[in-house]
Formats: C-alpha cells, sequence, structure tokens
C-alpha cells in the first residue's frame, strides 16, 4: 500500500508533470516537480510540503485547484527569480515553522486527508486569530498560494471568471451572478 | 564637426507639454523638431497591456534584487505603476542618478522615451479655478499670477476637447467644469458616501473624478486611431485601444499627420546656443545617448518642455557671459519655487450595505473627487490654501487570501466581493518658497557630461498642519457615512516630487526682476524662448496640473506663431 507521501508524489505527476505545465503556458518555471524532486528553490521534502498545504488550501473542486494549476512550482519561480536572499531564507523559514506545528503530533505528510484537514485547519484558525503574531510566517504562505493560484489561467479564468476585454464599467451588479471580470 | 539641422521651432521633451506644443506648432504650419532623450516606444513592441495574469510571472513583479539594483527610487516611489512588463517605461536610478542637500529627500520619478510620462500617468485631470490664480495676490504669497482664469478658460476648453475627459457637470467655482464625455458611474457605495457627507458637511461636494479617458470619442479622436475605454485598468502599461491620453496616444499623432514633425530620439540636450547680438536663442546642442555624438538644432524659437526640473537645468547648463547664471536667469528664480503636491494623510473604512453587490468591469482610474472646501466654503482652518481628495469605493475582495478558512470554502469565498471599502487621501498645495530648488551639481556629472541635478526641497509648516487637518476631516467624513473600522495611521508626508507634479521652477510674472517668464510663457530676457511644462507655475493649487501645462501650451503656441507670423520674433 502506497504512503500517504507516495500517494502525494502521484498526485503531483498526474496533474502537473513538467511538458504539461509548460505547454499550457501556466508554469512560468517548474523544476523537478514530477517525483518529488527539488524545485529549483525548494528542495524535496519543501516542495512536496507546499503541494500538500497549497492543494488542502485550494482544492480541487467543479474548477481547478491549486495543484492543477501548479501553485507549487509558480512559487518555486517566484522564490527563485523573484524573492530575495532575505525574502526567500524568510519563506524557507516560515515551511519550517509550518511543517513543525503540523507535525506535532506526526509527520503531517503522511496524514490522511481528514486528519490533514483538521491540522491544518486548526493552524489557520490560530494564525487568524490569537497566534497572529507568532504565525505571520503561515499567514505570508497562505498569501502566495492564493495569489500564485489566481495568477495563472485556471484560477483567475476558470474559478474567478477574469475578463480580458470588460469593454464596459458597470457599478452595480447583483453578486448572484456568476459573472466576473 | 556637428551638424546644423533647421527647423520652425524645437521642442525639447514629447511629453505631456511638448506634445501640446508640437501639435499646436505644427498645426499652425510651422516645420517642427521635438527633441526626445529617450528612445522611440513602439506600442505594438513595448506595450504590455495585453498580457493577461497568467503571461507575466511572478506576479508580475520585479525582481528584488532588480529593484535594489536598478529601481531603488523608481520603485519606492512609485510601486503600483512599475511591473516586470512595464519597467520599459521607468529609468533605471543607477544609470540617471541625482543627488539631494543633506537632510532633504526628493523622488525625481521619470520616464525617458516617446512621450514622457504621459504614457504612465494616473490621468486625473481638473482645471484650476479663478481663486488659484489669486491667491498670491490676496495672500501676499510669493508673486502674482500674470494670467487669470478668463485669460486660460478657452484653452482649457479647446485642449478638452481635443483630449476627451470623463467627468460629470457640477457648477462649483473653485473646480470649473471641463468639457467632458460621460463619467464613469458611481458605484452604490460611492453614492451613499456621496450623499451622506454632503448631507453632514453642506460645504463639502463629493462628485466623479474627471479623468482622461474616452467614453464617447468623438470624430477627431477616432480618427487619430482612439476609441473608448473598454474597462481593462491596464493603463500603466499603455493602452492599445489608445482610449487614455498621451502624447503618444493623441497629441505625437496629431502632430505627425500635419507633415510637418520630425521626432528625434535618443537627444539629450546639453544648451540651448544664445547669440547675444540679436538676444535669441539660435540652436539647442544635443548629445546622442547611443553614440555620443554632438549635434546643433536650430530654429527660430525654441519651446521648452522637459519637465520643470530638465528645463530648469537646461537653462542653468546655458550659462553665458551675457547670463553667468543661466539662460534667462536675470531675476535668479531658475530652479526655485519647485513644487510638487502632498499627500500621506487619509482615511479608510467598511461601508455595509452592500455586500450583495458587485462590480462588472475595472474602472481605469479615479471613482470619487472632494474638491477643495478649506478656505473656500470653510474658513476655520489653521493653514492657507487646501487640498482635495482623491478616492473611491470598492469590494474589498480577499485576493491575497488573508482570511481564514481552507478548502472549497475558502476558494469559492473569493467569488464573493465581501465587503466594500472606502478609502480617501488628501492631495493638498505646497506653497512655493525660493529656497525649494533644483541646482547643478558642482562637480558630479552624468554618462553624457551633464551636471547631476542637486535637490533641496522641504515642506513648510503650512503642508504638515494641513496634512494634519486632513486626516481628521477625512475621518470624519468616513465616520458621517457611516463607515465601519476606520483606519487612518499617522500623517507620513510623501516625499516632495512622489506626487509626480512637479512645478516652478521657472515661474512667469508681471516683472522680469522676479520671475522668468511672462505670462505667455516667454523668457523676459529671451523673447523666441519659452517653457510650458509644470516650470511656468507660481502656485500650485491642490489639483492634478497637466491638463493645466497642455492649456497652457496650446495658448503658448499660438502666441509664439502669430509672433513668428508678424516677424516680431
Amino acid at each position: 500500500m502506497k504512503t500517504r507521501r507516495e500517494l502525494l508524489r502521484d498526485l503531483i505527476v498526474s496533474v502537473g508533470g513538467l511538458t504539461a505545465l509548460t505547454a499550457c503556458g501556466d508554469a512560468p518555471v517548474l523544476v523537478a516537480t514530477a517525483g518529488g524532486g527539488p524545485g529549483r528553490f525548494y528542495s524535496s521534502g519543501e516542495m512536496e510540503l507546499v503541494s500538500r498545504l497549497s492543494d488542502l488550501i485550494i482544492p480541487r473542486t467543479e474548477t481547478p485547484g491549486a495543484l492543477d494549476v501548479n501553485v507549487p512550482g509558480y512559487m518555486d519561480g517566484l522564490m527563485t527569480d523573484w524573492a530575495s536572499e532575505e525574502t526567500g531564507n524568510a519563506h524557507r523559514q516560515a515551511l519550517r515553522e509550518i511543517e513543525r506545528r503540523l507535525s506535532a503530533r506526526g509527520d503531517f505528510l503522511e496524514l490522511d486527508d481528514v486528519e490533514a484537514v483538521r491540522a491544518l485547519t486548526a493552524l489557520d484558525s490560530a494564525a487568524f486569530g490569537e497566534q497572529a503574531a507568532e504565525l505571520g510566517g503561515y499567514r505570508s504562505f497562505k498569501s502566495y498560494v492564493t495569489r500564485a493560484y489566481f495568477a495563472t489561467e485556471g484560477g483567475a479564468r476558470e474559478e474567478l471568471q477574469w475578463v480580458a476585454v470588460p469593454g464596459r464599467w458597470d457599478p452595480d451588479v447583483l453578486v448572484t451572478d456568476r459573472q466576473g471580470a | 564637426m556637428a551638424e546644423a539641422i533647421e527647423f520652425d521651432a524645437i521642442v525639447v521633451g514629447s511629453g505631456m507639454s511638448g506634445g501640446m506644443s508640437a501639435k499646436e506648432l505644427c498645426e499652425r504650419g510651422l516645420k517642427v523638431a521635438v527633441l526626445e532623450r529617450g528612445p522611440e516606444i513602439v506600442p505594438e513592441r513595448d506595450y504590455s497591456d495585453q498580457l493577461a495574469p497568467w503571461e507575466s510571472r511572478n506576479f508580475d513583479n520585479v525582481s528584488q534584487q532588480e529593484i535594489e539594483q536598478h529601481y531603488f527610487r523608481q520603485y519606492p516611489g512609485v510601486s503600483y505603476a512599475v511591473k516586470e512588463s512595464n519597467k520599459h517605461f521607468w529609468v533605471k536610478d543607477d544609470e540617471h542618478p541625482y543627488e539631494e542637500v543633506e537632510g532633504t529627500s526628493y523622488d525625481w520619478l521619470r520616464g525617458y522615451h516617446t512621450a514622457g510620462r504621459s504614457i504612465m500617468w494616473s490621468r486625473q485631470t481638473y482645471r484650476l479655478g479663478p481663486l488659484d490664480f489669486e491667491e498670491n495676490l490676496r495672500e501676499g504669497v510669493a508673486i502674482d499670477w500674470p494670467v487669470r482664469y478668463q485669460d486660460i478658460a478657452p484653452w482649457y476648453e479647446k485642449v478638452e476637447t481635443f483630449v476627451g475627459v470623463a467627468g460629470s457637470e457640477e457648477g462649483l467655482s473653485q473646480l470649473p467644469d471641463s468639457v467632458f464625455q460621460p463619467a464613469f458611474e458611481l458605484t452604490g457605495a460611492e453614492k451613499a458616501f456621496k450623499q451622506r457627507v454632503e448631507n453632514a458637511f453642506p460645504s463639502r461636494n463629493v462628485i466623479n473624478a474627471r479623468i482622461a479617458h474616452l467614453t464617447d470619442a468623438t470624430e477627431e479622436q477616432r480618427s487619430l486611431g482612439r476609441s473608448n475605454c473598454q474597462a481593462r485598468n491596464r493603463c500603466h502599461h499603455g493602452c492599445a485601444f489608445r482610449a487614455y491620453f498621451s502624447s503618444l496616444n493623441a497629441t505625437l499623432p496629431a502632430a505627425e499627420r500635419t507633415g510637418n514633425l520630425t521626432m528625434v530620439h535618443n537627444a539629450i540636450v546639453q544648451s540651448l546656443e544664445y547669440e547675444p547680438e540679436t538676444n535669441r536663442v539660435t540652436g539647442v546642442r544635443v548629445i546622442d545617448a547611443e553614440t555620443n555624438e554632438a549635434r546643433t538644432y536650430t530654429s527660430k524659437i525654441v519651446f521648452l518642455n522637459a519637465s520643470a526640473i530638465a528645463s530648469a537645468m537646461i537653462l542653468l547648463q546655458s550659462a553665458s557671459e551675457r547670463f553667468p547664471n543661466g539662460l534667462a536667469n536675470g531675476s535668479d528664480q531658475v530652479g526655485r519655487n519647485l513644487m510638487d503636491h502632498v499627500s500621506g494623510a487619509g482615511a479608510a473604512g467598511i461601508m455595509r450595505g452592500f455586500d450583495d453587490r458587485k462590480v462588472f468591469g475595472r474602472r481605469p482610474s479615479g471613482g470619487i473627487y472632494i474638491p477643495r472646501y478649506a478656505n473656500i466654503t470653510e474658513n476655520d482652518k489653521p493653514f492657507t490654501r487646501g487640498f482635495g481628495y482623491q478616492g473611491g469605493a470598492r469590494p474589498v475582495g480577499h485576493a491575497n487570501g488573508q482570511i481564514p478558512g481552507i478548502g472549497r470554502e475558502f476558494k469559492e469565498s473569493h467569488r464573493r466581493p465581501g465587503p466594500w471599502r472606502v478609502s480617501i487621501g488628501a492631495f493638498g498645495e505646497q506653497l512655493p518658497n525660493p529656497d525649494n530648488r533644483v541646482t547643478l551639481h558642482p562637480t558630479r556629472r552624468d554618462r553624457w557630461g551633464n551636471p547631476l541635478a542637486l535637490f533641496e526641497v522641504r515642506y513648510s509648516r503650512n503642508e504638515e498642519i494641513m496634512l494634519e487637518e486632513a486626516r481628521k476631516d477625512a475621518i470624519a467624513m468616513l465616520e458621517a457615512a457611516g463607515c465601519e473600522q476606520i483606519s487612518s495611521g499617522p500623517v507620513n508626508l510623501t516625499k516632495p516630487g512622489n506626487r509626480i507634479h512637479e512645478m516652478g521652477s521657472a515661474r512667469m510674472g508681471r516683472d522680469p526682476a522676479d520671475s522668468v517668464l511672462n505670462g505667455w510663457c516667454q523668457a523676459h530676457d529671451v523673447p523666441n524662448l519659452f517653457i510650458t511644462d509644470g516650470a511656468f507655475m507660481v502656485s500650485s493649487a491642490c489639483q492634478n496640473p497637466s491638463l493645466t501645462y497642455m492649456a497652457f501650451s496650446a495658448r503658448a503656441a499660438h502666441y509664439a506663431a502669430d509672433l513668428l507670423a508678424e516677424g516680431t520674433l
């Protein structure tokens, strides 16, 4: 039986191999995500953690999820090509802290979905509640994940229904209307 | 040996005012050379407005290392506008350095290329009002404007008709209406804010921002390839629809189609040639930015439109035996009275009652504008002059992921607009002060041999008090509008220069002893020299000034053309 970690690797391969991602234009930079290998910035272990967290934060629903649009690859590129050494180190430190907190009762990456959601929900709740000061790194990570997701074609066009050329300005639209822009 | 090339008129600079000067001179039949210090912008190649979000990497952010190396002044100054895909619109600070006098700081934010900063501006467009031309005299501040509102009103009308300004007629004396195209309608929260604030403060108005975007393009505008705004809000990247006004979208094509325009790129002006026998400028010496080749262009008249700072520097660089302190600087006012607008005070809050509403389209600029009321309709202020607010109301959204939750619910929460946030920020008037100035650095030179700019600009106590009051007023208006969770940080004045409204460095006036230009933007000391960028401004008012620069440019161009036709020049 495959471990949770092996299943995750398979998932990454199935939804986001290098060739497919490059072809759909969603991933400006993605190196060696497939098979659990390291990225250009992330180590193999970090890539696995980022992938698992991204998948839990923005899962596949009727629209693509974070892994479908390769949020981990986007973030690997971001940390490699945009971030300064200081920013990259802070991000890496945040990942270590997130993993430490999530693995208090065992390896987070080995948890099943129910347990993983429970652990991450608790962390998320603390980060936006009583431990806001200590968990700034998590909030920053979540911001990168969310922004990366909506910066991809799948996130922008399918989930947000972003329209390239609205052609008009309507200042008053009922929210029940799914129309984007 | 430098080659001399003869024109009727030379316009130095192709930005907001230079484009208008060139258009009007060309349309009057003059052969005009526009000398632009930067490279040519080719929209099909250089605009990035049609990139979708997923076609830019790293959120379209310039890398932090590159900011540190090349954009260490530009990016902190205008981080909202400097992106990876449009960074070529902004100068690299390491290639175009400047200096500040110890204890002062200045944001000199620039774009060197065809159309200058008219490509990157934020497009808020307002007339000055009658009071703005009279307050110096009434209060004994600096010198009197030699021009009154009625002198410039017809030129505002002419320029606005060409430019295209979306706005609403309000009939306010302190902010005269322009020739308008339909305004971008206010959002529901903005309409509520307007109603509540105007009820609570009858002496204040909340109006549509006035912005230079086409919403009902005229035949003339369409003939230049311009069309209505498509509500994409990609304006800082250029506009393939030519819907917002820029020199590249409007005035330069209009000048070009006369057949009288010669555009010269990469031409960095070193100095103006002055002939003491005739008391005329005879030519412009330039150095090619790429080849370092020296050339001289000659003409009957010269318009300086290089920006208030660069035009002053060109005069200072053109010292001669007749003008040892710089060309046309008999008054010693060149480089002085450098003004900008001052921001750094405002407030924001959540307005309930609109959570079931959202918008379609991305409004390109503006929202609401609160015209100046201080010392006009309210006279109990502990400062002189006043400020206007720019702002708007829009859904907060959750694009940064800064709300609790994970999974489907978190993901789909982004479909909902979230609460509506109202924000307003002040733009205040900076008083003229002769000690606020740009001079030539005594020792440092750029790679082309020109002296670096040396800035010495400080705010006065009036600006500090004004912005403190602006913060209090902003909070009071948000409270009156029923906003919740009102936030307003301590007043933190923007650096001088940060609003990119440089003006005052060669002011106009009636007396050659205390001003550089007469009321026609013509140099007192050198009759065939005109300066119609922000340098001519005698006071800054608090309105965004580009429209005023263009109106004075058009007026001066026709005046100069008339003098040439009469044989006076």
